[in-house]
């Protein structure tokens, strides 16, 4: 497996807070999956729930060109 | 909520070839890249277009060069050559050919000839001797000599001029010097002065590879020599020799059949030169003259030319003997640079990829049958929009509709296809024949209302003026079509003779129009109007699903059965087509239906009485605040194209279909509305950019399409298919359906992907309410949603709808699950539906609206990952 890339950074550290459990998004370890490929990434993640969240901008630049790149193959 | 499956692993090895005998019988259909007329009449195969263009850029140098590359002594061809161009030439259907050879002639004078480098140009190991002059002598030598041959010529002649004299005496004084000082240019060597004799011959031989002489010397060498005229070889001796008479001539090849002597027997010499050099070619391999020798000679060409853009009809006159260098220039300048590109002028997508459709159709084969690898032209292959312009604007017929389909079903059914570019139009067909779909019978409340009197005035009395054209037609007319008071109410035994498929875009786009024109058919056509609301399967079958397709076919034909089989009457020539794919019965569209029954009494029948959806959106969503506009009665606005002039975009749903063509003109012409025709009218005409999914797989080509439509004229468009009429409103060109101007009723401006399908569903229940006196099954939200405009800008642009933005705030009202931004002060919350996960950007209002900002997407799933 690919080395884990990182696509996004919390910055200001702790702007993102889990409104259920009401504590900050921390960076955690997460995997991209589409069409029987996987890709580790770290992505803000609730330390409590598990929560994970992928921001407007990666879903729309690189997961989106990622997509169309696996649809072609 | 319905679900697609997506396709499986990208590791797919399953291929399912198309036949290569469709495949090319398919893409030789393009002729683009048949040659030009004239070269393919030049045995020497001139580039003559690339020749002639170069001369009329005045650049002669180039068109000399690319003359040299055909023989290796331009004034003498461009002097006797007997230019079957020109008989080939297209003006010369409408007026003077180019003087091909008069502009050869010029550019072998006045051109320089570029001195080749010889870097590259290895001498060959293998010798060759020439024996004799003459014509075919001289040609001979010069093709041996750009063969990098080290090569020998035996001559009677005493030096370069008697050589040279001999072969073109005729030429003029400058040309003759010019041509001399060529020859001497070149790396041949001479032995001049020889005695041709046999035993000359026979001591000179055996030093040289290959041996060639003029067909004279031949003749002395060995009296009972005889030539092959297509190798130019005398086998027993394997002699390459030239033939045909005196000069070289190769009667054979000889435009008119006749043997040329002197200047006329320049082109079969020339020619026959040709052939000998290849001959001594394949001899020096050691291999059989006759194998490998490629097309030689003049051929068939089967490109078209438009001629109708020809102005310069007449040959320039010369003032002298030969053009000076401006006449040969302006006389180039006429040629026409024949190329066929009919169905790249009016089709955006061929326009778009800049490839002809033969060398794009058989990319996308080539795509069908990649194992591993990037499928480069999935896109292109779903960026067609299947209207079958070029079928009718192409010369030969070519079928990109049909290359297309086929490799997207090929794709489909090996499981190579992506879902992602069809997927959303899928998703809105499913709908169309699940939520919203709708088949009902006339209903009670709308029954048949013609009153005797009137249909005694106005029906036809010749019954025969009653049968369209159409298969089945009596069908149409049979058991008295204008039938007594009352005949509908048989209808409430639970069928029908006749049913309304609008299809899914006009009630998506346009539901009060499709309402006034169900209540108008029920009230004045007998026999009873069921009513269905659907989609006919033309999404699947343009996705290239055929799995889908025939479900969608199976459950249509269900459906239709269970209104008694009834004769279809389509709103929609796309939706007309399809379902004659598959529907065994009488197909008509509400155009010969109107055009039999009339116009109703006004053309702007007032609006029904209660407006659009309101009832209905209530029920639905009790606190919606964002229930599209209801189509107004606009019979008044409608009215206005009386006697204004307006453009027709023909449907290409229709493509073939005269008969429907024609009827929409006469309903207009009834309407009293000046139609004016524009290029690209009737069967020729573009597609909007809908057909084939092309505006979900690749919005960009599909707005070129509409702009392709849009940029014929600036007049208002009147459509009688849904889909253009609001593809061509989004780009703020004034268009409307031509029931809205029969109905006056007026959709407005375009409705977003999410009001598309509210419409449908409002649609459905609000008949369902009012006309049935059905209670729909409704769901009721308990939370008010609002969009800012952005948001609702945003969702449209990706695809996006508010039922998808609902289904995640349900989850979130569920589960609880969200993050907040605090930079923003947005809550975003998340949901997986189907194939895609969809992520909502709000803030919760102070009466508890959940007001949306922005909403966003991605089919990826993301899990957590352990360790």
């Amino acid at each position: 497996m690919p080395a884990e890339k990182n696509y996004y950074t919390i910055d200001p550290e702790g702007k993102l807070t889990c409104l259920k459990c009401k504590v900050p998004l921390v960076k955690g370890k997460a995997k991209f999956m589409y069409l029987d490929n996987g890709f580790p990434v770290e992505l803000p993640v609730c330390p409590v729930c598990g929560f994970i969240y992928v921001p407007e901008e990666l879903a729309l630049g690189k997961v989106a060109s990622v997509e169309r790149a696996l649809e072609d193959k | 909520m319905a679900q697609i499956q997506e396709r499986g692993s990208t590791h797919v090895y399953k291929v399912s070839k198309i036949a290569q005998e469709e495949v090319d019988s398919m893409v030789s259909r393009c002729v683009y890249e048949d040659p030009p007329f004239c070269s393919a009449a030049c045995p020497l195969k001139l580039d003559t277009r690339a020749f002639l263009q170069a001369a009329a850029s005045g650049d002669l140098n180039k068109a000399l060069l690319l003359y040299e590359k055909v023989t290796p002594f331009p004034l003498v061809l461009s002097s006797g050559c007997d230019a079957p161009c020109e008989k080939k030439c297209r003006l010369s259907e409408i007026g003077d050919a180019i003087a091909i050879r008069e502009v050869e002639a010029a550019v072998s004078r006045y051109g320089q000839a570029k001195k080749a480098s010889g870097v590259f140009r290895m001498r060959k190991k293998q010798t060759v001797a020439i024996f004799g002059s003459g014509l075919f002598t001289l040609f001979l030598a010069g093709e041996l000599e750009k063969k990098m041959y080290p090569l020998t010529v035996f001559c009677e002649e005493a030096g370069f001029e008697g050589f040279l004299k001999a072969a073109a005496g005729f030429l003029d004084e400058e040309a003759f010097r010019l041509e001399l000082s060529r020859l001497k240019g070149k790396e041949i060597h001479f032995e001049f002065g020889c005695r041709l004799t046999p035993e000359f011959f026979a001591e000179k031989r055996a030093a040289f590879d290959v041996v060639c002489a003029s067909e004279e010397a031949a003749l002395r060498f060995f009296p009972e020599a005889v030539c092959d005229p297509a190798l130019m070889i005398y086998e027993a001796e394997r002699l390459v020799m030239g033939c045909g008479g005196k000069e070289g001539n190769d009667g054979a090849t000889h435009a008119d059949g006749t043997l040329g002597t002197g200047k006329t027997g320049v082109m079969a010499a020339a020619f026959g030169a040709k052939k000998a050099a290849l001959t001594v070619d394949r001899l020096a391999q050691r291999l059989d003259p006759r194998n490998t020798r490629g097309n030689e000679g003049p051929s068939e060409s089967r490109l078209y030319t438009d001629l109708s853009s020809a102005t310069a009809l007449e040959r320039v006159s010369k003032a002298g003997a030969v053009y000076t260098r401006e006449e040969a220039v302006q006389e180039a300048s006429r040629c026409l640079d024949c190329h066929c590109e009919e169905c790249m002028k009016s089709c955006a997508f061929l326009a778009h990829y800049k490839k002809h459709p033969g060398l794009i159709g058989r990319e996308i084969y080539n795509n069908t049958q990649i194992i591993m690898g990037d499928h480069q032209l999935n896109k292109p292959m779903n960026s067609c929009s299947l209207c079958g312009q070029c079928t009718v604007t192409c010369p030969n017929g070519f079928d990109m509709a049909h290359i297309c389909r086929s490799a997207r079903r090929n794709m489909v059914e090996t499981d190579k296809m992506p879902l992602a570019p069809h997927e959303f139009a899928l998703l809105d067909m499913l709908f169309s024949n699940g939520e919203a779909f709708l088949a009902r019978p006339q209903p009670r409340s709308l029954p048949y209302s013609i009153v005797k009197e009137r249909e005694q005035a106005d029906a036809p009395t010749d019954s025969s003026s009653l049968v369209p054209n159409g298969v089945g037609a009596d069908t149409w007319t049979d058991s008295g079509s204008f039938a007594p008071d009352g005949a509908g109410l048989d209808t409430l035994a639970g069928t029908c003779k006749y049913v309304f498929f609008p299809g899914c875009q006009a009630s998506a786009i346009a539901p009060a129009t499709v309402r006034a024109a169900y209540e108008d058919l029920c009230r004045r056509l007998p026999g009873g109007v069921g009513l269905m609301l659907g989609c006919c399967g033309a999404i699947a079958s343009w996705a290239g699903r055929e799995e889908l397709t025939k479900q969608t076919r199976a459950f249509l034909s269900q459906e239709l059965s269970r209104l008694g089989d009834p004769i279809i009457i389509a709103g929609c020539p796309s939706c007309k087509k399809e379902l004659s794919e598959f529907w065994p019965g009488l197909i008509l569209g509400i155009w010969d239906v109107l055009l039999e029954i009339g116009l109703p009494e006004s053309e702007a029948v007032p609006s029904p009485d209660s407006p659009m959806g309101q009832q209905a959106a209530d029920l639905l969503n009790g606190n919606h605040s964002d229930a599209p506009e209801d189509e107004t009665d606009a019979s008044s606005d409608c009215l206005h194209f009386h006697g204004r002039s307006v453009a027709l975009h023909d449907s290409c749903g229709a493509r073939g279909d005269e008969k429907t063509q024609n009827a929409i003109r006469e309903l207009m012409a009834q309407m009293g509305i000046e139609l004016v025709e524009t290029p690209y009218s009737g069967d020729r005409s573009p597609c909007c950019g809908y057909g084939g999914l092309a505006s979900y797989a690749n919005p960009e080509v599909a707005k070129e399409m509409t702009d392709k439509c849009l940029e014929r004229s600036d007049l208002p468009y009147i459509t009688y298919c849904m889909a253009c009429r609001d593809r061509f409103a989004r780009e703020g060109h004034e268009s409307r359906h031509i029931l809205e101007l029969i109905y006056g009723t007026d959709a407005g401006s375009p409705p977003d992907i999410s009001e598309k399908r509210y419409n449908r569903l409002t649609l459905k229940n609000t008949l369902l309410t009012e006309l049935w006196q059905e209670a729909p099954a409704m769901q009721k939200r308990d939370y008010p949603l609002r969009f800012t405009e952005e948001a609702r800008r945003l969702m449209d642009s990706r695809m996006i709808l508010t039922d998808d933005v609902l289904e995640v705030i349900d989850e979130l009202r569920k589960t609880g699950d969200a993050i907040l931004d605090q930079e923003t002060g947005l809550s975003i919350a998340c949901k997986r539906v189907g194939n895609v996960t969809f992520w909502v950007k709000f803030t919760v209002e102070e009466d508890g609206a959940y007001l949306v900002h922005s909403a966003y997407s991605h089919r990826m799933t993301v899990v957590k990952r352990e360790g």
